[in-house]
């Protein structure tokens, strides 16, 4: 009897030990989606480390990653000073063209008729190089911070209005239905309803937004500015500076997906709280 | 008490039978209203650029970068040339490439496991920002804006057509396998006409970057193109010259992306029928 219990806690045993296989099962694959990718970063780092040093390639045309990093480390504090200007109109541009966009596009959606005469010409404007304007912002609004963030505003609010108005269109019939049905009013119908609905599809548009705010004010940069990354860029491009043009580069990098990120922070801080008093309401 | 009735008939049969221009009209309200939009827009910009005298070089009326533009039509076309066939030709070598990754991706599962969280960060990044290495790597000329515009348009054919191939209908993926057909056959025969649309809709914001790639490029540097053009005539304070280009530009686009467009039509057409 004693044997036999000892036998069953031995089994027992043998059937807690390979924990650490089912742990892995758990949470391998996450860990090998994030591993994977960033393993293949490294070796193309490493290589690129690599194949710098052994071609003996001048320094003025391609530089190893450690260099641009030496370069970052060496002149993080003037480099910041040209970060926080890019990074500073960057969110300001973001942020108006968010909102104009937003309206806008809750305006065309607003009628059928409106959505008609408005939206072919949106797409359209969707399809044309609006880079190409960059300079004609200069001419209007001169070579400071105005026309960067007119310009970054200009091509970043497109992708916003167009698929709002696309998400707001989009509401599922059954629901509009239903608060015809309910007797919602127009306006209950777009608070509680249409807008929530459309939410996914804004911030879709606002991911895309956000990258296209950072290229407007660089095109900016580019174009005409004595701060900001993309001067940087410039002016150590043009003095064949690589390794300073690509550290910037890097900065302009980070900007890109640290802003990216916060959309996407936001956009499930919105999705949670939208969720909420909708399955409350559902309860009541 | 019988006029109401009668003037309320006569509302309701006018409503039930418009006259024939008014029923064309309705039916084609979807081009008619955009296009009016668009009209009245010039027209309010022509009035207001005349009425309020506002100088050529901030804002030039339409009718003058009308006129502009045809008078400048010879030397714009040599210019839309230029771009044209520099974005053309990037616009191809990145669908191609771009389509050929994807394939390779949907062949090799580890390597999309490996490759496509990279290429979708390589999305948020400013590419624009990389244009100046381009010109240090690649010099002055064609090159080096035909190897940036493909650089700034191969990433959204690679991610659409992507999705498009690892999105296959379950239901005809089962199938073949319950028909053993070979990988081969099922990769080409189901998963590739599955993600035509995918690889369309890559290609047609590929057609745009494309223009965008060699527009900027050409700004950095080049002796001749629109992008050059736009340059020079903002740094001559020749505003109507900008917009006649831009005008030039615009048509590139559209040509470029009609194109994307009908092909799509024909290879649905002849694929999906």
């Amino acid at each position: 009897m004693a044997v036999d219990v000892n036998s069953t806690a031995g089994r027992l045993e043998r059937t807690v030990t390979p924990v650490h296989p089912a742990s892995w099962r758990l949470y391998g694959p996450a860990i090998r989606r994030v591993a994977l990718p960033l393993a293949f970063v490294i070796c193309v780092f490493a290589a690129w480390e690599v194949a710098v040093r052994i071609s003996g390639v001048s320094s003025m045309i391609i530089v190893p990653p450690s260099a641009i990093f030496a370069v970052l480390s060496q002149h993080h504090a003037i480099l910041m000073q040209h970060a926080i200007p890019t990074l500073a109109e960057t969110v300001a541009g973001f942020s108006l063209a968010s909102l104009l966009g937003i309206t806008l596009g809750t305006l065309i959606a607003s009628s059928e008729r409106m959505r008609q005469a408005i939206y072919p010409n949106m797409v359209l404007f969707q399809v044309i190089p609006k880079v190409a304007l960059a300079p004609l912002f200069i001419v209007w609004l001169g070579i400071g911070t105005p026309s960067r963030l007119a310009f970054a505003v200009f091509i970043a609010f497109f992708p916003v209005a167009v698929s709002t108005a696309a998400g707001l269109a989009g509401t599922s019939p059954a629901a509009l239905r239903l608060c015809r049905s309910l007797t919602a009013t127009g306006l209950q119908t777009f608070v509680n309803v249409r807008f929530p609905y459309a939410v996914p599809y804004i911030f879709a548009g606002l991911k895309v937004g956000v990258t296209m705010s950072v290229i407007g004010i660089v095109v900016g940069e580019f174009v005409t500015a004595q701060a900001g990354l993309g001067y940087i860029i410039m002016f150590a491009s043009s003095a064949a500076e690589t390794a300073l043009a690509l550290a910037a580069v890097f900065l302009l990098c980070l900007v890109g997906v640290i802003l990216y990120g916060v959309v996407t922070l936001l956009e499930i801080a919105v999705m949670r709280k939208l969720d909420a008093p909708m399955s409350a309401g559902d309860v009541v | 008490m019988s006029i109401t009735a009668n003037s309320s008939g006569a509302a309701i049969l006018d409503i039930a039978a418009p006259s024939r221009v008014r029923r064309l009209i309705r039916a084609n309200m979807a081009v008619i209203l955009p296009v009016a939009t668009a009209l009245s827009v010039l027209i309010v910009w022509q009035i207001v650029t005349v009425a309020f005298q506002i100088p050529r070089v901030i804002l030039p009326a339409p009718s003058e970068i009308g006129a502009h533009f045809l008078t400048n039509l010879p030397a714009l076309l040599n210019h839309a040339r230029h771009t044209g066939l520099e974005a053309l030709g990037a616009f191809v070598l990145a669908t191609a490439a771009g389509a050929t990754l994807a394939g390779l991706m949907a062949a090799f599962p580890l390597a999309r496991e490996i490759l496509q969280p990279n290429l979708v960060a390589f999305q948020l990044i400013p590419k624009i920002a990389l244009a100046p290495m381009f010109i240090i790597w690649l010099g002055i000329d064609t090159p080096s804006r035909l190897a940036f515009a493909v650089f700034m348009s191969f990433f959204p054919v690679v991610i659409s057509t992507t999705v498009g191939l690892s999105n296959t209908d379950p239901v005809s993926l089962r199938l073949c396998r319950s028909l053993a057909a070979s990988g081969v056959q099922t990769f080409f025969q189901v998963r590739v006409p599955f993600a035509l649309p995918y690889l369309f809709n890559g290609m047609r914001i590929a057609s745009t970057m494309a223009i965008i790639g060699v527009v900027v490029a050409e700004f950095i540097s080049s002796r001749a193109g629109l992008g050059f053009y736009i340059l020079y005539s903002s740094s001559r304070m020749e505003t109507v010259g900008i917009f006649s280009a831009l005008l030039m530009l615009c048509i590139v686009g559209l040509v470029l992306f009609g194109a994307v467009v009908l092909a799509e039509r024909i290879v649905r057409r002849t694929y999906l029928a």
